[in-house]
């Protein structure tokens, strides 16, 4: 009897050990797909040893659209160079606590990204000043960078980006051509007004636009609402500083709520989705809703690109995507631009090995100036990146890429800042976009969305100076 | 009598009716799996027809996105070790600290009855932090968390069949010359069988399904991944993406407790009664 | 014996307890004395006295998490145990399929958590997509959307729990009762309720400590949403350890309340179980 227990599990435990070599096996040449790559078992062993001299890289990379290039950016650093990378994606809207479970572990990532000066205060403990290194050098603006209290350099900007409301001209031409059309073209769309006008024509022509609605989904489901309660709330929280002439704010008073509302309501009730049920709509469904030609608008930034081209039976010509402002009724929005700034910033543990860091700042480094890197960054990330070593031609060709250089050089608009870096915690996010959820499927009122703004912002900010 | 049949009959369709509720879930998913991802919503209680139909792809693409069956052989090993672990070692303590009477030894079984009543979310953060700390985020460092985390019941359970066996046949053994191991192995342990299937067949089911534990010590990182963990990253990062995908997962996720279940269902109901009876 | 056995104590007890006070009695002592510091990482810590407590209260998340779970407890205990007392009798009546459907019925109960999670989040949002609406859209389907599940989920445990206490009630007293002319809603009453009442304690309690530390389900099916409208205790206390930063010691503070009622539900079953063995 004894002996069949022992020879039962041992086989069980055969299985699991066949099952594992299998399984990794198997995912070898997939790797790319794969969320993180998966060495096989037997590699492991001797990468480990490797990094025991020379140092490896964990990069915990925080956008899922992206994952892929980044996965092979780092095999072919790694083919190169030998150094061991990793890069794992955080899941949409968990960056951070990703990041927090991830960095008590064992094998913390090398390599991380704040958001910005409030990022950065959460995370300082944890960044390395990388005022040394050619990286920081290289920067176009070097004031984009986080600066310390004590004059270092813990984060450094590796992206530029811009968003908008990325419309398909193809349809916008169809729409212009018929009887009655508000207007004959998109640029005298300049304000909310005549987009209100101009958009709720259209719905009442959506059959005969060939369309399901004029907006692709509002994504509102738990961490596939950024676009809503980080991107466009941006807006009203510009105006409102560039009224109060300030930069951030203990007490946001909301003023601008009602041209939120404007632009929000317009989105929810002109689009392919019924209100109701956008809480399960993602960012993918709506930007593969635009790439179909279901939906004539869409917002999102340049980074959306790589979303709609790389939608199957996508129906957009690349030259018909282009970019207008966010217009929600304030006053000025006439020369409103693109929102252009940016959140991304590079960070290196340092609490690290400093083996791992200077493998991490090599590896950075080296995306951002040999060739290979380069030509990954700007053809297959798409990033308008702010480094010196990119020549002119080295931009990303995108339209919308292009769209965001065009705007930025046209010195009629004014680019509205990224506000929202300011922003209190992610916690006020979330709430904020599940309050737009509740309102969006009609279980509470405006107001109560505008109360949990104002209520949920001082709160943020006084549980974040209260944790310092 | 007649009236008995017709209400055995009645009763009869009526659990036949509860049959089909309890398995519509399962139902669901196994017939969602099979369409294509786009169509999921479409119509979800429809059998997929010529059109939505997506054969095996849902199951191909969830395979290689999770790298599913390094999950399985992980949760397998992390299972299969963690429970003979604390099988053979919580038996030893339960029996030496039910034999030894002194002040340490009950000192040391309220300590393990005590923890029964914990919440792990007392301890996750602390837990997890000496973990990492000790460079336990491995397959073998988690077999010693869950010997520590499981021996609290099964210390428990194990003292208190103990304390029903007459020493009397321990003593003979010793007489007989046997070591206080041999005896153990030799007399103690055949006598705690079914016991020792109720403690294994509980933890087994704890640890197989078990997700935070696994998810704070192992993290996403590594390739260590078990199922729960797997599922929850799937879903979390590209559920919403793709519906198909998550249908095959849990599909596959559920298949291997059904063929345990069913292979050893007699034990799995009495051990979860006495399981539930006497802890 | 004793004494020969006593020499033992490193190769019998020692591999077990350095395990368990790594798992276990290390973390449970940190766990405790952290509550009362301020820290970010373990060994940062600061003491502050109570200001931890404190702070867990004042924001409304803690007493709606624990609003919640009680909400969510109350309903479930009560629609669990009902039914699945209901379902015992049914199997209690020797009908043919008997084994069929009480291994069905058990069935779900062993399904990890996340997982259950997944697949009634999959088939609720199904349903509602046709009402034009989905789980996170309002509190209430979250809420119900748990209720059922966790109906489905221990249904069958409860179940055979209760199909165990049944069978030992014995025979001869139910006979007795019927030639008493007692109906047959009188037996149930009189005899097999009051027969059956250990495993009915045993049920509440098993019902009621796994609701309030329900966690994989809740995560998976709504993780809070809307607006952690639909949060409970465990996820609650999870995400303030892990969803910003600075509120490590008032998790942990949380942490502490919510052991504290844990181990008071669990002794009161102790005491009651106890106290009826004792009756009889």
């Amino acid at each position: 009897m004894k002996k069949k227990v022992i020879s039962a599990l041992l086989s069980v435990a055969m299985v699991a050990t066949l099952l594992m070599g299998c399984g990794s096996q198997e995912a070898a040449p997939v790797e790319e797909a794969a969320t993180e790559e998966a060495a096989p078992a037997e590699e492991v062993a001797p990468a480990e040893e490797a990094a025991a001299g020379e140092g490896q890289v964990y990069y915990l990379n925080f956008k899922p659209e992206v994952d892929e290039v980044w996965q092979s950016l780092a095999a072919k650093y790694t083919e190169e160079t030998g150094v061991p990378v990793k890069v794992v994606t955080a899941a949409s809207g968990t960056y951070e606590q990703t990041l927090k479970s991830e960095i008590a572990n064992a094998n913390a990532p090398t390599l991380f990204q704040i958001n910005g000066p409030v990022g950065y205060q959460n995370w300082k403990d944890y960044c390395l000043d990388l005022k040394d290194t050619d990286l920081y050098s290289w920067l176009l603006d070097s004031s984009l960078a986080i600066t310390g209290e004590d004059g270092g350099i813990y984060g450094i900007p590796y992206v530029v980006e811009g968003y908008g409301i990325i419309y398909n001209n193809a349809i916008m031409d169809k729409y212009f051509a018929m009887d009655g059309a508000v207007v004959a073209s998109t640029d005298e769309i300049i304000n909310y007004d005549t987009l209100k006008a101009v958009v709720e024509d259209m719905q009442s022509k959506a059959a005969d636009l060939g369309i399901e609605g004029v907006f692709a989904s509002t994504s509102l489901t738990p961490g596939e609402d950024w676009r809503w309660q980080t991107h466009l709330a941006n807006l009203p929280v510009y105006y409102e500083y560039k009224d109060k002439k300030i930069s951030d704010t203990d007490a946001l008073e909301f003023t601008y709520s009602d041209n939120y509302k404007n632009i929000f309501d317009l989105y929810i009730n002109n689009s392919c989705t019924e209100p109701g049920l956008l809480g399960s709509k993602s960012v993918d469904d709506s930007m593969a809703e635009f790439a179909l030609g279901k939906a004539a608008m869409v917002q999102n930034g340049n980074w959306g690109w790589g979303q709609i081209s790389g939608v199957e039976g996508n129906t957009v010509a690349e030259t018909d995507v282009k970019f207008m402002p966010i217009y929600t009724g304030a006053a000025g929005e006439e020369n409103q631009g693109l929102c252009t700034g940016t959140e991304n910033f590079f960070c290196i543990n340092s609490q690290a090995s400093e083996a791992d860091q200077k493998a991490s700042i090599a590896f950075v480094e080296w995306i951002f100036s040999s060739d290979a890197g380069k030509a990954a960054v700007t053809n297959e990330l798409g990033f308008i990146a702010p480094f010196s070593t990119f020549e002119d031609d080295e931009k990303p060709k995108d339209p919308l890429a292009q769209e965001v250089l065009r705007y930025m050089a046209d010195s009629s608009k004014t680019s509205v800042a990224w506000n929202f870096t300011s922003f209190p915690s992610q916690q006020f996010k979330d709430d904020f976009g599940q309050a737009l959820l509740e309102y969006a499927a009609g279980s509470i009122a405006w107001d109560d969305v505008k109360a949990v703004v104002v209520e949920r912002w001082a709160a943020e900010k006084a549980a974040t100076a209260q944790a310092e | 009598m007649n009236t008995k049949k017709t209400v055995n009959h009645f009763i009869f369709v009526m659990l036949c009716g509860l049959i089909v509720l309890f398995l519509t879930p399962i139902f669901f998913i196994i017939l969602n799996s099979f369409k294509g991802k786009l169509f999921i919503s479409d119509d979800p209680f429809a059998l997929p027809t010529a059109q939505t139909f997506a054969g095996l792809s849902n199951y191909t693409n969830g395979i290689e996105k999770t790298n599913f069956f390094a999950a399985f052989g992980w949760s397998l090993f992390i299972t299969v070790f963690s429970v003979i672990a604390i099988i053979l070692l919580t038996s030893m303590t339960a029996y030496y600290i039910t034999r030894v009477k002194s002040k340490l030894t009950s000192a040391i079984y309220y300590m393990f009855a005590f923890s029964m009543i914990v919440p792990f979310q007392m301890v996750m953060f602390t837990m997890s932090k000496l973990a990492n700390s000790l460079h336990l985020n491995n397959p073998w460092g988690m077999v010693i968390l869950y010997v520590g985390f499981g021996s609290g019941l099964s210390v428990f359970m194990f003292s208190g069949f103990v304390k029903s066996i007459p020493i009397e046949i321990e003593e003979a053994a010793m007489i007989d010359g046997c070591t206080p191991l041999q005896t153990f192995f030799g007399v103690v342990m055949p006598i705690l069988k079914p016991t020792a299937i109720t403690v294994a067949i509980l933890n087994a089911m704890w640890i197989w399904n078990d997700y935070l534990l696994p998810y704070l010590v192992i993290g996403v990182s590594t390739n260590y991944k078990t199922i729960p963990v797997v599922v929850q990253y799937l879903v979390g990062s590209y559920g919403a993406k793709d519906m198909g995908a998550m249908m095959a997962l849990l599909v596959l996720a559920i298949i291997p407790i059904v063929i345990f279940y069913l292979a050893c269902q007699k034990y799995i109901i009495e051990g979860v009664v006495a399981g539930a009876v006497k802890g | 014996m004793q004494k020969t056995l006593k020499k033992y104590f490193v190769i019998f007890t020692v591999p077990t307890l350095f395990a368990f006070c790594l798992a276990f009695i290390v973390p449970f002592a940190m766990g405790l004395y952290l509550s009362f510091c301020k820290f970010t990482t373990v060994t940062d810590a600061t003491f502050i006295g109570l200001k931890n407590y404190f702070r867990a209260f004042e924001e409304p998340d803690f007493i709606n998490a624990t609003l919640f779970t009680v909400k969510f407890a109350v309903i479930a205990i009560l629609s669990i145990n009902v039914l699945s007392f209901l379902m015992a009798l049914l199997l209690t009546r020797k009908i043919k399929g008997t084994n069929l459907f009480r291994t069905v019925f058990f069935m779900p109960n062993l399904i990890g958590g996340i997982i259950l999670g997944y697949i009634w989040q999959s088939m609720i949002n199904a349903i509602l997509y046709d009402y034009g609406t989905t789980l996170v859209a309002n509190a209430k389907f979250g809420y119900l959307g748990l209720i059922v599940l966790m109906n489905w989920q221990m249904i069958g445990y409860m179940m055979i729990i209760y199909i165990a206490g049944l069978q030992n009630v014995p025979t001869d007293l139910i006979e007795a009762a019927h030639i008493d002319g007692a109906t047959s809603w009188q037996t149930l009453i009189k005899v097999k309720i009051p027969m059956v009442m250990p495993s009915i304690s045993i049920c509440l309690f098993l019902t009621l400590s796994n609701c309030f530390k329900l966690f994989d389900q809740n995560l998976a099916l709504t993780a809070g949403a809307p607006s952690k409208k639909t949060a409970m205790m465990a996820l609650d206390i999870y995400n303030t350890f892990y969803g910003r930063s600075g509120f490590e010691g008032v998790g942990q503070a949380k942490a502490v309340m919510f052991f504290l009622v844990v181990a008071t539900i669990a002794l009161t079953q102790l005491r009651f179980t106890r106290s009826k063995e004792v009756e009889q």
